[in-house]
């Protein structure tokens, strides 16, 4: 606690100190009048920055041999039932279009679905210890954004002379032609979320370790990346920890996907544990 | 990792899974020598399944000349690399597999191809080394002059690198009999499997943003239908049915008979080490230096026995019953001349002669005095 303390301590001090941004040993998620789901938001101004080392995933495979992205930059805003996190990363080249041996940019953010004294394994959780996680890509931000969803977004020059949903005997739009393209798309069909049109370039996730990443069903995700001069800003919004106050913290960690790297799943860069802490309105 | 037996090296090796064999296992029989590449399975396979948004360059069904052609492109020839070739002892594999050298990080030792690998499905296609009269004059490779068209699908491995590099358990194998899948609900596209298949029968869905495969045809497999690429072969080249485990062969089983009894038809590079289950009945007229690179050290005995079935009773009536019947024969069974395939209870689905009546039309009609061929 004296640890904390003087943590926080230091914290007041250096903001009122700097003329840049303050920065925080831990994560502290400060009051917000609403909630803020764009990078560009002046709210973001008043949270502290936490820089984040990233490792390796080296513990399980596949694992990520090779180190890329060296640091995310994080602040958090909160408006009690929500929290948004706000993802600033280096990135050479932008990758957001999906494709065979083509992998996307992508972050996320991972928090315990309880908050207690042993947090889960920092990997993905552990079994009956399940971990909340909010995701991220930009081939998704790009389809929010307005990039059609169909095959001359991704090759310009494409010829295709035909689908069966095209033909001429289905109506347009009809549940004949809607049965017809599903027959070619069986994740479609079977309700798998990595289908688009999409309404958020965000995802809810839970997991209970490394190859459990199941949908986090009626799990808040919101949020919107932008592509800047040096990488990506990203914002990604979700349901406050339940449990979480000013008096007690919980853990965050962060993935970047680096996808010119080929990162893709378990080969990504993290962290570990972060404290996360939750400053109240005044 | 674990330890299990591989009956196509002669030896265990190791696995990601400990080994678990379905109460039957998929499996077929492709014979070479008859293929014409005619592309109609392809096609048959292409309408069927791959016709939607981000599977037009898919093809689960494809059929590539040897030595030139790959679909995608140099899919062997860069594993092969990898792997430093690979070593037999007689029957026996003294090399390492594709799971045994997995480098660190990985489960499985593989290659991803780049989206220009697909581009050219049809690349080497009747490319012999050399010009029909005078060898070949733009090129000078150590080749005759042949070329073979090998036709391949799925292999619906026993131990399917595709199922081991999967971190999310997405890919499953079918207890029943033996069917690889893609579980399109749970895939989140990470394309391992790509990456791990040496046969590179997986294949990335940007507009689903998940991986698919050849499923055999399940549906039709399950009420006793042969798969869309079989039934639609033009050239008959195709049997599908079951092979039995490994030491449980019966005569009876057509699959087991040309595989493990007669052992006229070969895995698809064995020495991968997935123990594939599309077996190929090798071309005769290929060298068979580069026929045992393919199918692995039976090669030579293989082809013998092909050269010789129009002396062998049984072989060539099973041989007749390549295409003859939609439905799948797990049994078989020769009586003189005629030759049955049987279904699972013993009936008769379909009865063929041995040898086909010949008729000799001459050029010539007399009744008609009319000249019936174009070059008399």
């Amino acid at each position: 606690m004296l640890r904390i303390a003087l943590v926080v301590a230091l914290s007041v001090v250096v903001t009122s100190c700097s003329r840049g941004p303050v920065m925080t040993t831990e994560v502290v998620a400060v009051p917000a009048q609403k909630p803020v789901a764009t990078p560009a938001d002046g709210a973001w101004d008043s949270a502290p920055e936490h820089v984040a080392k990233l490792l390796v995933q080296d513990l399980v495979e596949p694992r990520l041999m090779k180190p890329s992205t060296a640091e995310v930059r994080v602040r958090a805003l909160q408006n009690g039932g929500e929290m948004a996190f706000r993802l600033d990363w280096k990135d050479g080249t932008q990758n957001d279009l999906p494709g065979p041996a083509k992998f996307l940019d992508g972050c996320a953010v991972q928090i315990p679905e309880k908050v207690e004294v042993n947090p889960p394994d920092p990997q993905m959780g552990s079994a009956g210890h399940p971990v909340q996680i909010t995701f991220w890509r930009a081939d998704w931000q790009a389809s929010v954004n307005g990039r059609k969803d169909d095959i001359h977004s991704l090759y310009p020059n494409a010829s295709v002379d035909h689908y069966p949903f095209q033909a001429h005997s289905l109506e347009p739009g009809s549940a004949a032609q809607k049965e017809m393209m599903q027959r070619y798309a069986p994740a479609q069909a079977m309700g798998n979320r990595r289908v688009g049109p999409r309404e958020f370039p965000v995802e809810a996730m839970m997991a209970e370790g490394p190859g459990t990443l199941s949908p986090g069903a009626g799990l808040l995700a919101r949020g919107a990346g932008v592509r800047t001069k040096t990488g990506w800003q990203v914002v990604l919004v979700r349901k406050a920890p339940a449990g979480l106050s000013a008096k007690v913290r919980t853990q965050v960690a962060f993935a970047i996907w680096e996808g010119s790297a080929q990162e893709v799943g378990s080969r990504k860069m993290r962290t570990g544990w972060i404290p996360l802490a939750l400053r109240e309105a005044k | 990792m674990a330890r299990v037996n591989n009956w196509q090296l002669g030896r265990e090796m190791s696995y990601w899974y400990p080994e678990s064999r379905p109460q039957r296992q998929f499996a077929a029989v492709f014979d070479t020598n008859k293929c014409i590449a005619c592309q109609t399975c392809t096609l048959a396979c292409k309408t069927t399944w791959t016709s939607g948004r981000g599977q037009e360059y898919m093809l689960w069904n494809n059929v590539e000349s040897k030595p030139y052609g790959f679909y995608p492109l140099a899919w062997d020839l860069k594993l092969l690399e990898m792997l430093n070739g690979g070593a037999w002892n007689g029957n026996k594999y003294e090399g390492q597999t594709i799971f045994e050298s997995a480098p660190a990080g990985e489960r499985v030792l593989g290659w991803r191809p780049e989206q220009q690998d697909y581009a050219y499905p049809n690349v080497g296609e009747d490319d012999c080394a050399g010009q029909v009269d005078k060898g070949a004059g733009m090129m000078s490779l150590p080749h005759m002059n042949w070329f073979f068209y090998l036709a391949r699908i799925c292999n619906h491995c026993t131990y399917p690198a595709c199922l081991a590099s999967c971190p999310r358990g997405s890919i499953y194998k079918r207890p029943e009999d033996g069917i690889v899948l893609v579980d399109q609900g749970r895939c989140r596209g990470y394309q391992e499997c790509v990456k791990g298949c040496p046969y590179k029968k997986v294949f990335f869905n940007p507009m689903t943003g998940t991986s698919e495969k050849c499923i055999a045809c399940y549906p039709k497999m399950e009420q006793g239908i042969q798969p869309q690429c079989f039934v639609n072969c033009i050239g008959k080249i195709r049997l599908a049915g079951y092979i039995s485990k490994p030491g449980q062969e019966r005569a009876e089983n057509p699959i087991d008979y040309l595989v493990r009894i007669r052992k006229i038809a070969l895995p698809l590079f064995p020495q991968f080490g997935l123990e594939p289950n599309v077996y190929y009945i090798p071309p005769i007229h290929v060298p068979l230096s580069f026929s045992r690179q393919l199918f692995g050290p039976g090669a030579d005995e293989a082809v013998k026995a092909y050269r010789n079935a129009a002396n062998d009773a049984d072989l060539s009536s099973l041989l007749c019953l390549f295409g003859s019947s939609e439905q799948v024969m797990t049994r078989w069974s020769r009586q003189g001349d005629l030759v049955s395939g049987l279904d699972d209870k013993g009936s008769t689905l379909v009865r063929v002669p041995r040898n086909e009546p010949v008729f000799t039309r001459p050029a010539y009609d007399k009744l008609y005095q009319i000249t019936r061929t174009n070059c008399p």
